[in-house]
C-alpha cells in the first residue's frame, strides 16, 4: 500500500515517501512522515507493518544516537545499514520478527553518499536508487530511463516527481502526498512536498 | 485397582485421575492470575506459539465453527481545534447481534487531565488502562510533573505492542493536554501510534468522519466544536446498528477536561428531526 | 576492631557505619579535584587532570564526559568504576528518549545514577562504586542546573561545587566569593570554576581540563590557550586587588 523512493547521486542521497497512514479502507492520517532524521547525517525510511515501523525504526535511532554519546563521532552509513540489517537478521529469526522495508541514506564525509535497500528478510544491498511498495514497481522503469551516475539535486527531485505522478496515474491507491528529504554534505534538509496540489499547480509537461 | 497396578495399566492416561487435587489448582490459578500482582503478565492465549496458532485458529474458522469473536460494535471521536480536545462516543456494547450494554463508559478518565476512548474489545481497553492510569499517577509521583500525553501514549503502544498478534482487540485515543499543549494520539493493538488533529475509531468511524470532515476545521468555536462532536456520533449512531445508547461529550481544556453532555441518541434524534422540519417550514 | 564490620558492604558497624562506603567516599576524596558552577546560562565544569605521563597519549585522559546532548558529566574517583556509571547512564537517556520522547530532566538523571549508587551499598557480592559525580546541563525549559552525587547514593542541587582531594578548601571559597553578579555571564562563570581549580591545582594551569555547556549548544572544551587566557585575567585580576589592599593601608 505505501510507497517509498531512493535515489543515490554523486554527492547526495534523496527520499520519497508517501504520508499515508490506513487501516482497513480507512485513511486515519494524511500527514504520517515516514522518513526520520536518524543523526546530522543519516535517514531512514520505513514502511511495513503499522506498529512495527514505529517500533523498529526508534529502536535503530536511539542505539545509534547511543553510539554517538559514547565514542563521540557518528556512525558511518555503511556501518548504520549494517548494523540496521543485522538487528533485523535476528528478530526475523526469533519469536517477534520486525515486518519492515526500509531506506537507510545517509552521507560521509570520506566515503561519500550511501543509499541502502532493506527488505523485511534482511537482505540489504547499497543501490543507486530503487523503491519499495507498490509505486516502486511503477518508479524502476522511470529510475532506468532518466538516472545517470551525474545526476543533480534537481534532475533527482524531477525523476522522483515523475515517479509520483505516474504512481498516481495508474497505481489503484490513492497516495496524494510525498515527502522529500535529502542528505548531503552540508546535512539533512526537507525539501517541498510532492503532492497532487503542488502537481497540479504546475503547467502540464 | 490392586488389578489395575499388577496389570501394569495403572499408568495409562485413561486410569488417571480426571479431578484436580489442590496443587493442580494453585497452578493453574497462578498461570492465569499472575496479573493480579504484575499486570504486565496477562496471561496469553492458552496454546503453544500463540502468535501463529491464534491467526489459524481464526483463519479456519469457518471450517471448525471455533472461533473467539472479537466484538467490536462502536463510535468514537476526537478532534483537536484552537479550544483544545474534543471526545465523543457512543455507549452501546455489543456481543455479537445482542445488546449487552446501552451505557458503557467509553471514554476512561486517567486524570484530570488525560482521557482515553476506548473501542474493540471492551476488557482489553478497561484493563490496560487501568494499568496507564497507575503508570501515569506513578509517573507523576516520581517525576514531579503530569506525564506528558506522547508518554502516556507511548506505554500503551509499547504494551500493544509487546501484545502483538496474541489476540487483544483495541483502537484507542488519548487525548491530554501538557506543556506542549492540546495532545491526541491513535493508539491500536497492531502497536501502532500516532499523532493528529482528527481521529475517529469503531464501526460506525466511517460515518462520523462524513460528517467531522465536513464540518471540522481549526478555528472552530467550543460551542460549535461540541456540537461537532455530539452530531457525528448521533449520524454514526443512526447508521450504524453496533452504535448507539447516550452520547458523552468531553472537552479537554488547559485546565482539564470537562464533561460536556451526556444525550440519549434517541433524545437528539428527535431534536435533530425537530429542527430539520423547522427549517422546511421556515424555507417555504 | 572495624576489621569485622568491614568486609561485606552490607553490614552496619555497630555505631552505624557503613565502611565500605565510608572508604569509597575515602577514594573520591583522593581522586583529583572537580568543580561546577552553575551560571545564569550555562553550566561550567573544571577537572583538574592527574599529571600526564610524559608519553601518555593526552586525549585519552578524560574525566568531562557526555551523557547525552544536553548533560554533561564530571567525576572524582575511580576512573575505571565512572565508566561503568557514564555507559549506564547513557543508556539510560536514550532509553528516556525512547520511552517518554522527551530528553531526560537533570534531575531524572541525577536521581538515576544516585539509585544505581545506592544499589551498590546494599546488596551482596557488590562494592560502592568510589566515584562522586557533578552533573550539569540543561532541561528542556532551558533552565541550566548543577547536581553532585556521591558513593552512598545521595544526590544535592547546587549553585557551585565541588568534589575529590580538597574539595572541602575550594567549597569554601565558593562560599567566600560566589555571587549571583559573576555568574550571571559566561565570562564570569567560567572564571569563577578555574579560580577556584587554581586555589588547589598542584601542577598550575597545564593540566585543566574545562567544559562550557550552553542551552541547545554542543559542548565547548577549552583548550590550553583559552585557559591560559583566563588565568592571565585572573592573575592580573589578583594583582590589581592586591595593589588595592596596599593603596588602603
Amino acid at each position: 500500500m505505501e510507497t517509498l523512493l531512493g535515489i543515490k547521486g554523486p554527492d547526495f542521497v534523496m527520499l520519497a515517501a508517501d504520508t499515508t497512514h490506513a487501516r482497513s479502507i480507512v485513511v486515519m492520517k494524511d500527514d504520517q512522515n515516514k522518513i526520520h532524521k536518524v543523526s546530522n547525517n543519516l535517514l531512514i525510511s520505513t514502511i511495513g507493518e503499522s506498529g512495527d515501523t514505529e517500533q523498529f525504526t526508534e529502536f535503530i535511532s536511539k542505539n545509534i544516537a547511543l553510539y554517538k554519546m559514547r565514542n563521540g563521532y557518528d556512525l558511518s552509513p555503511h556501518a548504520a545499514a549494517h548494523f540496521t540489517r543485522k538487528n533485523l537478521a535476528e528478530y526475523l529469526r526469533s519469536r517477534t520478527p520486525y515486518q519492515v522495508f526500509m531506506f537507510v541514506a545517509g552521507y560521509d564525509p570520506n566515503d561519500g553518499p550511501e543509499l541502502t535497500f532493506i527488505d523485511y528478510l534482511a537482505s540489504a544491498k547499497s543501490v543507486n536508487y530503487a523503491g519499495h511498495g507498490y509505486g516502486a514497481i511503477f518508479a524502476s522503469s522511470i529510475y532506468d530511463r532518466y538516472w545517470h551516475p551525474k545526476i543533480t539535486q534537481d534532475e533527482a527531485y524531477d525523476v522522483l516527481k515523475k515517479c509520483v505522478v505516474e504512481i498516481q496515474k495508474r497505481l489503484v491507491i490513492n497516495l496524494p502526498n510525498f515527502n522529500v528529504s535529502v542528505v548531503d554534505k552540508d546535512g539533512v534538509k526537507n525539501l517541498d512536498p510532492i503532492t497532487a496540489k503542488s502537481l497540479a499547480a504546475e503547467p502540464a509537461a | 485397582m490392586a488389578l489395575a497396578e499388577i496389570c501394569k495399566i495403572s499408568n495409562a492416561p485413561y486410569m488417571r485421575r480426571t479431578a484436580w487435587d489442590l496443587s493442580d489448582v494453585e497452578e493453574d490459578l497462578k498461570a492465569h492470575t499472575s496479573n493480579l500482582a504484575n499486570p504486565y503478565t496477562l496471561a496469553a492465549p492458552p496454546f503453544e506459539n500463540p502468535m501463529h496458532n491464534l491467526n489459524l485458529i481464526q483463519a479456519n474458522a469457518d471450517k471448525t465453527g471455533i472461533k473467539i469473536d472479537f466484538d467490536h460494535g462502536t463510535t468514537t471521536l476526537g478532534f483537536k481545534y484552537k479550544g483544545g480536545v474534543i471526545l465523543a462516543v457512543d455507549s452501546r456494547a455489543t456481543g455479537g447481534q445482542y445488546i449487552g450494554s446501552q451505557t458503557m463508559k467509553k471514554i476512561v478518565e486517567i486524570n484530570q487531565f488525560l482521557l482515553g476512548t476506548l473501542a474493540g474489545g471492551a476488557a482489553d481497553c478497561v484493563y490496560w488502562d487501568r494499568v496507564l492510569s497507575k503508570e501515569c499517577r506513578l509517573h507523576e509521583l516520581r517525576n514531579k510533573e503530569r506525564i506528558s500525553v506522547a508518554a502516556a501514549s507511548k506505554i500503551m503502544a509499547n504494551i500493544a505492542h509487546e501484545y502483538k498478534g496474541m489476540g487483544l482487540s483495541m483502537g484507542m485515543m488519548l487525548a491530554g493536554y501538557d506543556k506542549r499543549g492540546p495532545g491526541l494520539y491513535y493508539v491500536d493493538s497492531e502497536g501502532s501510534r500516532t499523532p493528529g488533529n482528527l481521529f475517529s475509531v469503531g464501526s460506525g468511524s466511517l460515518f462520523a468522519y462524513g460528517v467531522l470532515d465536513s464540518g471540522y476545521h481549526w478555528d472552530l468555536e467550543d460551542d460549535v466544536a461540541q456540537e461537532l462532536g455530539r452530531r457525528a456520533i448521533y449520524h454514526a449512531t443512526f447508521r450504524d446498528a453496533y452504535s448507539g445508547g447516550i452520547i458523552r461529550v468531553y472537552h479537554m481544556t488547559p485546565t482539564g477536561w470537562i464533561k460536556i453532555s451526556e444525550t440519549d441518541c434517541m433524545e437528539l434524534h428527535y431534536k435533530y428531526e425537530e429542527q430539520k422540519a423547522q427549517a422546511a417550514a421556515a424555507a417555504q | 576492631m572495624s576489621s569485622r564490620y568491614d568486609r561485606a558492604v552490607t553490614i552496619f558497624s555497630p555505631d552505624g557505619h557503613l565502611l565500605q562506603v565510608e572508604y569509597a567516599q575515602e577514594a573520591v576524596r583522593k581522586g583529583s579535584t572537580a568543580v561546577g558552577v552553575r551560571g545564569s546560562n550555562c553550566v561550567v565544569l573544571g577537572v583538574e587532570k592527574k599529571s600526564v605521563a610524559k608519553l601518555q597519549e593526552d586525549r585519552t585522559v578524560r574525566k568531562i564526559c557526555m551523557l547525552d546532548h544536553h548533560v554533561v558529566m564530571a567525576f572524582a574517583g575511580l576512573t575505571a568504576d565512572a565508566r561503568i556509571l557514564i555507559n549506564r547512564a547513557q543508556v539510560e537517556c536514550q532509553s528516556h528518549r525512547l520511552n517518554v520522547e522527551d530528553p531526560v530532566t537533570l534531575e531524572y538523571i541525577t536521581r538515576y545514577i544516585a539509585q544505581l549508587k545506592q544499589k551498590y551499598t546494599q546488596s551482596n557480592g557488590r562494592r560502592p562504586f568510589g566515584i562522586s559525580c557533578l552533573i550539569g546541563g540543561f532541561d528542556a525549559d532551558g533552565s541550566p542546573h548543577l547536581f553532585q552525587t556521591e558513593p552512598s547514593g545521595i544526590f544535592y542541587e547546587y549553585k557551585a561545587n565541588a568534589t575529590g582531594r580538597s574539595a572541602k578548601t575550594v567549597r569554601e571559597f565558593f562560599e567566600k566569593s560566589y555571587s549571583a553578579n559573576e555568574v550571571s555571564t559566561q565570562n564570569g562563570t567560567v572564571k569563577l570554576a578555574i579560580r577556584a581549580l587554581l586555589e588547589v591545582a598542584q601542577s598550575g594551569q597545564n593540566n585543566l581540563e574545562v567544559a562550557i555547556m550552553e542551552n541547545d549548544k554542543p559542548l565547548k572544551m577549552l583548550d590550553s590557550k583559552d585557559i591560559a587566557e583566563y588565568v592571565k585575567i585572573i592573575e592580573k585580576e589578583k594583582e590589581e586587588e592586591l595593589e588595592k589592599k596596599k593603596q588602603k593601608k
